[in-house]
């Protein structure tokens, strides 16, 4: 069942068209990446999904209803979450805190609850702990987070996203400034997301860390797709080459 | 310049710590006790703080009785200090906390203020506090929707703007209404609660402990992390499925609640309601004023911050400069170097040098 | 006493001649430090006041006691006093919170209330009210047309102020350093990267502003009077203009003044003194929510 509908998606800043004609879809329990040398528009893709930015033309449908024009946390309430390639913190919480923020209900008089009778509320659903589990930050929840190393911060930033309790995560970059451990440990966490029943569409430049991940590739160049596929397909095409050679960085 | 500062007052600090130190290792046992109780709603601390709290609390609520040693006025300083406390955290949990910095709160306490006057003047001259105050903290309310929707739909500097001309645009409609609101000369036909000093205080500092235990518990609730994030990066907020413009209003009208309660008792302190003790934007700022020398962000400093403020305009500096303009200019060239100084307010820097006392001595 | 449209149109000319020398330094003083600086209204008092002290001995303040310049020389010398301070105050308090919008915002609301202190202290509470026309040198009233019994000292702030607004202009578009100030006030990155020192720009920037305040202030003091708290309303009165013309340009204030000008001088007239402050709060509420980056300027976002 198809769960994300991207569909004629465009946006330009003033004259500048930084998605153009855009559709793709992505079905449930699916993980597609989406790639593009640098400035072919992916993160203005995954900003107009999450109402960041307002499209300019075309609809975004998830689970069947129309979020184009819906508040960024409005998106967030239908399921949708957001990874973003920099990570913002608020260092005046505790890693454990930060996690809670995005826990918590969108209601004003539910927040100032005590948190027992929030945990009561949720029937022992999944709390703090277990977010940072999934990540493996379970060890440093009273840290904060500018005490963090780079890798941790990142693994934050993804438990944050968990936390909303998501039916679709969008990683954008989600392997920059890791080394090869450190890659290798990220991969096998998002593919336990994915059996935990949360589909993704995973934004990188390149298809190094992809190929073994994604089902599915959908290119983009200059805000315009350029091919979809399977990886082995879309790592053979002539199009996608051309493109990745007209740009900075050489191979894909 | 600030670094030498401290490493002049660095050896004075350690001699400090090393006097301090085991009595707060003493004192932490009973501290632990609250801890385990109520810390968890109220932030936990440690001996020296919790016996600081202690120490105040037990100070604010035994004012008539110390008093008379130190001044005969201190009394009645401390009941205004008291209302002038509910307005500094009521602003506080609003602009502190969500950085969305108000220029208008003074306009939500004239708002309960002048009902309170109108009702009194215009309907029933016999309608006591029990009634009046009740209908005079709802128009606060009502007034800080009315305020709150629009404006906070704006960013930062156009929201201070415009609560700026909120103020601006109340005062010059009491005017343009003299008529009905006596202009200039205000309101003059309140009864006060009582006439005894004393007594007068309990009915400003009790519902001004009331609402300081109440702003706190919000304010260390999930409401709370809430608010302090929309100040630190609002798009957070959104990310974690928040609405961050209906958190601001409510956080507004929330603060307008005690604002009216505030403005109401200062009507029944003062027996008079005029635009310049009310509404004018000087009220604002003194509020602004008060919750920066003690600490925005913490409620618990703005309280401070006010009994610190009047206790030096009308006790201290009275006492050493005299009732002149300067004393006032004095004060506020304190809060000008609170500012530029220490500008997360003198409270916080009292209570994290209390919470440091033991981890440079062990 | 003045009356029917003519009258009107010329009053109210004047008066938004005033209105623009007041808005102009603020708005530019935000444009280039993204600061709002709310005691720019206090400038404008220490105008009023400094040409008093140079001018008149009415105000007995130690050192200056007595002095009586004659107003041409106190004029000038006022001027260059209110930009020092202006300067002053940016050097000595501004430049060490401004990366704090907050904390610069009251910072400068405080500079204004002690200034009001100051005042009381060294000049009271009491109304002054001076001229600025040497006697016999000009009539102190004069007739325009069929209007009859206009203030000379508000027609020369007319003329004063356009002078200051073309000298401006010469300054901002023809100078390298006020070249450097229009570049940074429409990008500061920008600035920076073609070698602007952008310090000393703002710097610059805040004694211009100051003496843009204190000829406003001297012509503002002598049409009205000098009290301590005069600062107030022409606060209120730049944030409306600068706000309706578009915050940090400087051409959006100059139309604003006197759009705002011509309405609070035709709504005193028709429609009542009590209601002339309202209708431009209404009018600036109104523009906040319809077209919040003003009438020239660009929506500005500190984040």
């Amino acid at each position: 069942m198809t769960l994300l509908e991207v569909d004629h998606l465009t946006k330009h800043f003033g004259g500048l068209v930084a998605v153009d004609d855009l559709s793709f879809s992505v079905d449930e329990g699916e993980i597609v990446g989406l790639i593009g040398p640098n400035g072919s528009g992916k993160t203005t893709v995954f900003n107009c999904i999450m109402s960041t930015y307002i499209a300019s033309e075309g609809e975004i449908r998830f689970d069947g209803e129309d979020v184009t024009s819906e508040k960024t946390h409005g998106v967030v309430n239908h399921g949708l979450s957001r990874v973003s390639q920099e990570s913002n913190p608020i260092n005046l919480l505790s890693v454990g805190g930060n996690i809670k923020l995005f826990m918590l209900p969108n209601s004003f008089l539910a927040c100032a609850l005590p948190d027992a009778v929030l945990a009561r509320r949720s029937d022992g659903g999944p709390g703090v702990v277990d977010h940072a589990e999934r990540v493996g930050l379970e060890d440093k929840i009273e840290e904060t987070p500018d005490s963090l190393p780079h890798a941790d911060v990142r693994r934050l930033e993804i438990a944050k996203a968990l936390a909303t309790d998501p039916d679709m995560l969008l990683l954008d970059e989600p392997f920059a400034g890791m080394n090869q451990a450190e890659i290798r440990t990220l991969s096998e966490q998002i593919e336990q997301f994915r059996e935990d029943g949360i589909s993704m569409v995973v934004v990188d430049h390149n298809m190094r860390g992809l190929m073994q991940l994604v089902d599915r590739v959908v290119v983009i160049s200059s805000g315009q797709k350029l091919a979809e596929g399977p990886p082995e397909e879309i790592v053979e095409n002539q199009d996608v080459q051309d493109a990745y050679l007209a740009g900075e960085h050489g191979g894909i | 310049m600030k670094g030498t500062l401290r490493s002049a007052l660095l050896p004075v600090w350690n001699v400090l710590c090393m006097l301090l130190a085991p009595l707060d290792r003493a004192l932490q046992p009973i501290a632990n006790v609250y801890n385990r109780t109520l810390g968890g709603h109220f932030g936990e601390m440690n001996g020296l703080q919790f016996a600081v709290i202690s120490l105040g609390f037990a100070a604010i609520a035994t004012v008539p009785f110390w008093s008379p040693f130190y001044s005969e006025t201190l009394n009645i300083t401390f009941a205004v200090a008291s209302i002038w406390a509910i307005f500094a955290m009521s602003w506080d949990i609003q602009s502190g906390y969500t950085g969305y910095i108000s220029f208008g709160h003074s306009v939500l306490s004239g708002a309960a203020g002048y009902t309170i006057g109108l009702l009194i003047l215009h309907y029933d001259p016999s309608m006591g506090p029990a009634t009046t105050i009740p209908v005079a903290v709802l128009a606060s309310l009502v007034l800080g929707l009315v305020i709150a929707v629009p404006s906070l739909r704006l960013r930062g500097p156009y929201f201070s703007l415009i609560t700026l001309v909120g103020v601006l645009l109340f005062t010059n409609l009491i005017f343009a209404f003299s008529g009905w609101t006596n202009g200039e000369l205000g309101i003059h036909q309140v009864d006060p609660f009582t006439y005894e000093p004393w007594v007068r205080y309990y009915y400003m500092a009790i519902p001004m402990l009331l609402v300081a235990l109440g702003l706190i518990y919000i304010s260390r609730s999930n409401v709370g992390m809430v608010l302090v994030t929309i100040r630190e990066n609002e798009r957070a907020v959104s990310s974690a499925g928040l609405d961050p413009t209906k958190f601001k209003i409510s956080s507004f009208v929330l603060s307008s609640i005690p604002m009216g309660i505030g403005g109401a008792l200062l009507v029944y302190y003062g027996r008079a309601i005029n635009p310049t003790s009310f509404v004018e934007i000087s009220n604002s700022i003194e509020i602004i004023a008060i919750a920066v020398i003690g600490g925005m962000g913490s409620v618990v400093g703005p309280l401070f911050g006010s009994f610190l403020f009047f206790f030096l305009e009308e006790e201290f500096l009275r006492d050493v400069i005299g009732d002149s303009s300067l004393r006032t200019l004095v004060l506020w060239l304190f809060v000008l170097s609170v500012l530029v100084f220490a500008r997360n307010g003198v409270f916080r820097v009292i209570w994290h040098g209390l919470g440091a006392v033991r981890g440079d001595s062990e | 006493m003045l009356s029917g449209l003519p009258a009107v149109l010329i009053n109210a000319a004047l008066i938004s001649a005033l209105y623009a020398l007041i808005a102009i330094g603020f708005t530019m003083i935000f444009g280039v430090g993204g600061v709002l600086n709310l005691a720019h209204g206090a400038l404008l008092m220490a105008g009023a006041y400094v040409y008093l002290l140079l001018a008149r001995d009415t105000i007995s303040v130690p050192v200056f006691e007595s002095m009586t310049l004659h107003p041409l020389l106190a004029f000038p010398l006022a001027v260059v006093i209110v930009a020092v301070l202006s300067y002053l105050l940016y050097a000595v308090i501004v430049q060490f919170v401004e990366d704090n919008p907050v904390v610069t915002f009251l910072a400068t609301i405080v500079v204004a209330l002690a200034a009001t202190e100051v005042v009381l202290h060294y000049a009271g509470s009491a109304t002054h009210t001076y001229t600025l026309i040497p006697d016999g040198m000009l009539p102190s009233t004069i007739d325009i047309g069929p209007v009859d019994g206009i203030l000379t000292v508000d027609v020369v702030g007319f003329v004063v102020s356009w002078i200051s607004i073309g000298l401006l202009w010469v300054y901002v578009t023809k100078t390298d350093s006020g070249r450097a100030i229009r570049a940074t006030s429409m990008t500061e990155r920008g600035a920076q990267l073609t070698g602007v020192n952008v310090h000393a720009v703002r710097a610059r920037t805040w004694l211009v502003a100051g003496a843009l305040a204190g000829i406003g202030g001297v012509f503002l003091g002598a049409s009205t009077s000098a009290t301590p708290n005069m600062w107030l309303h022409p606060l209120s009165l730049a944030f409306i203009i600068v706000v309706i013309g578009g915050i940090g340009s400087i051409k959006g204030s100059i139309v604003a003044a006197y759009l705002i000008g011509f309405l609070q001088t035709g709504v005193g007239e028709y429609l009542g003194q009590n209601f002339r402050g309202i209708l431009s709060l209404v009018l600036l509420v109104i523009v906040l929510f319809v077209l919040p980056q003003g009438l020239f300027g660009r929506e500005f976002d500190h984040e």
